[in-house]
């Protein structure tokens, strides 16, 4: 599903984020990357979602080159990829259901799918009581859920979480993962980026981990060792 | 396409009540710029009501000479009154000069009695010229002193006149450009002023447009719900700009009247009502698209 292909990424003036990455993710499989702080783990999902440019090397979703789809052409493909971020990343000005209905309406959704559908989403992460709140009116756990039930909406093929639990205290990261292997068992590939050793050692996932950009291990049902 | 146009129509209109004080700010630049814009125009409107009084009040006297018959007085009036540069020509026989002034007169039996004393009629036949504008007096004077006329006239008073018309002229056309200059520099700094403002607001907005693109939002349809936060703010700017003239041409129209010598503020605001809102409305939609469109232009980069 996923390749990437000998990636490098410098930033200017001479930051090397990326060294040479290469690995591939198979569809539904759940993956984490793991590492410390600056170890690469952002740059690498910035540049599947084409935020930044390559510097070197290939990555292929779905057998196309991402570096080659037009401008025009990359919402388009962003509507294929549920994002999850530490910070949220909500919408202020509008409330829990209209984050989660932005997601389906910018697709081209009908109005009857977007009633149909972000009630049952948020009944899905259990916002269902908070649908009107607005982000600055729930909780760490909550907004988080918002984020996940918004990425859920536009059906996507690929779920990548980049810190999902960084702001999130244990028992809220455990309900947040827990959320996230059920999307996975659903169906989803999903990409979990993380730092947070508890996380992943509950998982007994595929774990790839990386340094100073480079990875240094890549395991099926690993653990985290830094 | 209706399901679009309504979606980002309900998005700017969420936004602009969501985002209260930016919002305030952008709708009072905007309201300041459109009523500077409308007071440069009610002030023309003065400046030309003016101009048309100076104007009324200068013409050419020319006196004919005593032996002229008034088929010649005609064929005189007639030749001037077809020049261009000429707007009328009133002529004033000898006979009807010296009615005015024993009219003008007729409690000053001492000026009566030296006319009785003279024996004949000393006033002149004269021409009142009154050119198109002031500066096609030079053109008229021209034609007076040719030879042509030579055996008509006895005199031109416009020597007298002269300084004062010259005067008058450069004063008219000083306004005229002085006007236009400062509605243009005002015009441009009321434009840079509200574009800033709608730059911060959308600025302060960066972080939403960027969560919008990893949505998967298409530029249009970021795009749009700003577009129409420009329009509301226009809208409601030149409502507000247009009851500020009402008030203000209603409120300051009598004493204006008795400064410039007739010239009604609020009865010139009442003949031009209609056309000054809908140019008002036009500059507050306008600016406010354009501004948002340039601003936001920066944030659509993929």
């Amino acid at each position: 599903m996923i390749i990437f292909e000998t990636v490098r990424k410098i930033y200017s003036p001479n930051i090397v984020a990326l060294k040479n990455v290469s690995f591939e993710i198979n569809d539904n499989e759940f993956v984490s990357i793991v590492g410390k702080s600056g170890a690469g783990k952002t740059t690498l999902i910035k540049l599947l979602l084409r935020e930044e440019p390559l510097t070197g090397g290939k990555i292929f979703f779905r057998e196309k080159d991402v570096a080659t789809i037009k401008p025009r052409n990359l919402p388009i493909f962003r509507r294929k990829i549920g994002a999850i971020f530490q910070d949220y990343r909500l919408l202020p000005q509008k409330t829990v259901f209209e984050n989660v209905a932005y997601a389906m309406e910018v697709m081209g959704g009908t109005d009857y799918e977007v009633f149909r559908d972000v009630p049952k989403l948020l009944r899905i992460v259990g916002l269902e009581d908070r649908l009107n709140n607005f982000p600055r009116e729930l909780s760490g756990g909550e907004k988080q859920r918002t984020a996940i039930a918004r990425a859920l909406a536009v059906r996507p093929q690929l779920i990548i979480a980049d810190e999902p639990t960084g702001n999130l205290d244990p028992y809220h990261s455990k309900d947040i993962i827990n959320l996230l292997e059920k999307i996975n068992d659903l169906g989803t590939t999903v990409i979990l980026s993380t730092h947070d050793k508890t996380v992943i050692n509950g998982l007994k996932r595929r774990v790839v981990t990386l340094n100073k950009g480079e990875i240094v291990r890549d395991e099926q049902r690993g653990r985290f060792i830094l | 396409m209706f399901t679009y146009l309504r979606r980002i129509t309900r998005f700017g209109w969420y936004n602009f009540w969501r985002e209260g004080s930016l919002n305030i700010a952008t709708v009072f630049v905007l309201t300041v710029t459109i009523s500077l814009m409308a007071f440069l125009l009610v002030a023309q409107g003065g400046v030309k009501h003016l101009i048309v009084q100076i104007q009324d009040k200068i013409d050419i006297s020319v006196y004919l000479r005593a032996d002229l018959t008034q088929e010649e007085l005609l064929t005189a009036q007639e030749k001037l009154s077809d020049m261009p540069e000429v707007q009328t020509v009133i002529m004033v026989s000898k006979e009807d000069a010296l009615i005015e002034f024993q009219e003008r007169h007729k409690n000053d039996p001492i000026l009566l009695e030296s006319l009785e004393v003279v024996g004949v009629n000393p006033f002149y036949g004269s021409l009142n010229i009154r050119a198109t504008s002031p500066d096609q007096y030079a053109a008229i004077l021209t034609v007076l002193n040719s030879t042509a006329m030579e055996n008509v006239i006895h005199k031109v008073d416009y020597v007298e006149k002269k300084t004062v018309i010259e005067k008058l002229s450069k004063f008219i056309s000083n306004i005229n450009a002085f006007g236009l200059f400062l509605a243009l520099a005002l015009g441009i700094t009321a434009v840079l002023v509200t574009f800033n403002t709608i730059r911060v607001a959308i600025y302060d907005s960066t972080k939403e447009i960027s969560i919008m693109r990893l949505v998967g939002a298409s530029n249009s349809f970021i795009r749009g719900p700003f577009i129409i936060q420009g329009i509301i703010a226009g809208v409601i700017a030149a409502f507000i700009s247009f009851l500020i003239l009402f008030l203000t041409t209603y409120i300051s129209g009598d004493k204006i009247e008795s400064i410039t010598n007739g010239f009604n503020l609020f009865s010139w605001f009442g003949a031009h009502a209609i056309g000054l809102f809908f140019l008002q409305l036009a500059t507050g939609i306008v600016l406010g698209v354009v501004s948002s469109l340039v601003a936001i232009r920066r944030y659509l980069v993929a």
